[in-house]
């Protein structure tokens, strides 16, 4: 049995993590609270660039392969996965990165894989797993800038440009609240929003646009500018998702640190009780054994 | 609504929503030039130009400095899609200045091996350049400096 000195030792060690955990958790508690606005006050942004994506899809009888994808089919398939540059945050890089591994299994079969990572935990799991990373973006998964998700986005488009991709997927972790983050597979190119049946009674009444100079044209620097904002979009979900997790974790952490340390007062107080009853015990046979003689 | 004439704009950039509510007519330069837009106006798309957007009210104009982006006029909300918005009041003469010249001398694009890829850089660097320039140009002219 653990002696009183250990346990006063364990139960002090295991109180100093609960602070740090606690701190922690109030931290990311702040963060969070920041990126879920931001992923808030960027929506209408994205929303309207989505709509106008849309309708010129809809109208443009367009051959741009940025929008339709390459006549004969995909035999490169470009997946960018985003993850969190740091670690304590539970499930969060973990789930996300074996959803992208699923992913690969399911479209290696009849195409080749190029892997993107954005953030360094995802980018140390590609590397420990000897799968070639073509391009690594980090240092800003807590808190993106437009600026960083034009550069990831450039990327991709060229990719696609280049012909070293004829599909381009992002994995990242859809923010649903700070308990739950989702991750999803969005397809960015070819951009034409796929086919979900629903969208031919969705959007009412088709609106006879004029544009200018012409849908080909506007596609052309649409299409870029749309990929951009969708990356930018799921940066600033997948931040709101990493500090919610990162709190939901570290929430858990102390909880469980304040537990043991409940247990471990209780053991201690029992170490002493037996001490101390052992000392009686000791002092009443020693009185004993006097009187007797 | 009873006038259902009443036009509306919003400026909105990637990070949070610029400018949303009413307006008597909006003016900013598209693909073809300068375009001024007045309740029911027919519906359009186009790109803007990296510019200004004038947001003419009443009794008071609201000025920005826009970088490049798209437009869109239906049912009178004009929607003005930017990566970049600055109310000309809110613009800093001093530092839009001190930003060009940062742009206009920073790092030199290397003639690197592939061609492409630095004309990609040159051509991002001159889109930097001329937002900045638009800047001291709209502070300028709209400022309050």
């Amino acid at each position: 049995m653990a002696t009183l000195r250990d346990l006063k030792r364990q139960i002090q060690s295991v109180q100093n993590t609960a602070k740090v955990t606690d701190a922690l958790q109030t931290v990311s508690g702040v963060k969070f609270r920041k990126a879920g606005a931001r992923v808030s006050q960027a929506r209408p942004y994205a929303d309207n660039m989505e709509i106008m994506m849309r309708d010129i899809a809809r109208k443009a009888s367009s051959k741009n392969p940025l929008l339709v994808g390459r006549e004969n089919g995909a035999s490169t398939v470009a997946v960018a996965t985003l993850t969190a540059d740091r670690g304590l945050c539970g499930g969060f890089n973990a789930q996300v990165l074996r959803k992208t591994i699923q992913f690969r299994r399911e479209r290696g079969q009849d195409a080749e894989l190029k892997q993107v990572a954005s953030g360094r935990k995802g980018t140390a799991f590609f590397q420990f797993r000897r799968i070639q990373l073509e391009e690594v973006f980090s240092g800003f998964s807590d808190s993106p800038s437009y600026e960083k998700a034009r550069e990831v986005g450039r990327y991709l488009t060229q990719l696609f440009e280049n012909e070293e991709a004829d599909e381009v997927y992002l994995v990242y972790n859809r923010f649903r609240s700070a308990l739950v983050q989702q991750p999803v597979i969005t397809r960015l190119l070819p951009a034409a929003p796929e086919d979900d049946g629903e969208e031919q009674q969705g959007e009412g009444p088709d609106v006879p646009f004029d544009y200018i100079p012409g849908t080909e044209e506007i596609l052309q620097s649409l299409i870029p500018r749309y990929v951009e904002t969708v990356v930018f979009q799921s940066l600033l979900e997948s931040a709101a998702g990493e500090h919610g997790a990162r709190m939901t974790a570290m929430k858990n952490a102390t909880d469980n640190a304040n537990e043991m340390s409940d247990n471990l007062t209780l053991q201690m107080n029992k170490a002493r009780q037996a001490q101390i009853t052992q000392e009686i015990l000791e002092i009443a046979s020693g009185a004993e054994a006097l009187s007797a003689g | 609504m009873a006038s259902g004439r009443q036009l509306f704009c919003r400026v909105i950039t990637p990070e949070r929503t610029i400018f949303d509510g009413e307006a008597d007519r909006v003016i900013t330069r598209i693909e073809d030039g300068e375009i001024g837009v007045l309740a029911d106006h027919i519906p359009l798309v186009s790109t803007v130009e990296i510019g200004d957007v004038r947001i003419l009210q009443e009794d008071e104009t609201s000025v920005f400095a826009t970088s490049d982006g798209f437009f869109k006029v239906s049912e009178n909300l004009v929607l003005i899609l930017v990566e970049e918005a600055s109310p000309a009041e809110e613009i800093d003469v001093d530092e839009a200045q001190n930003h060009l010249e940062e742009v206009v001398e920073g790092e030199p694009v290397e003639d690197g091996e592939d061609e492409e890829a630095a004309e990609r850089v040159r051509a991002e660097r001159d889109r930097r350049r001329r937002i900045a320039e638009n800047l001291v140009r709209v502070a300028r002219k709209y400022g309050e400096g």
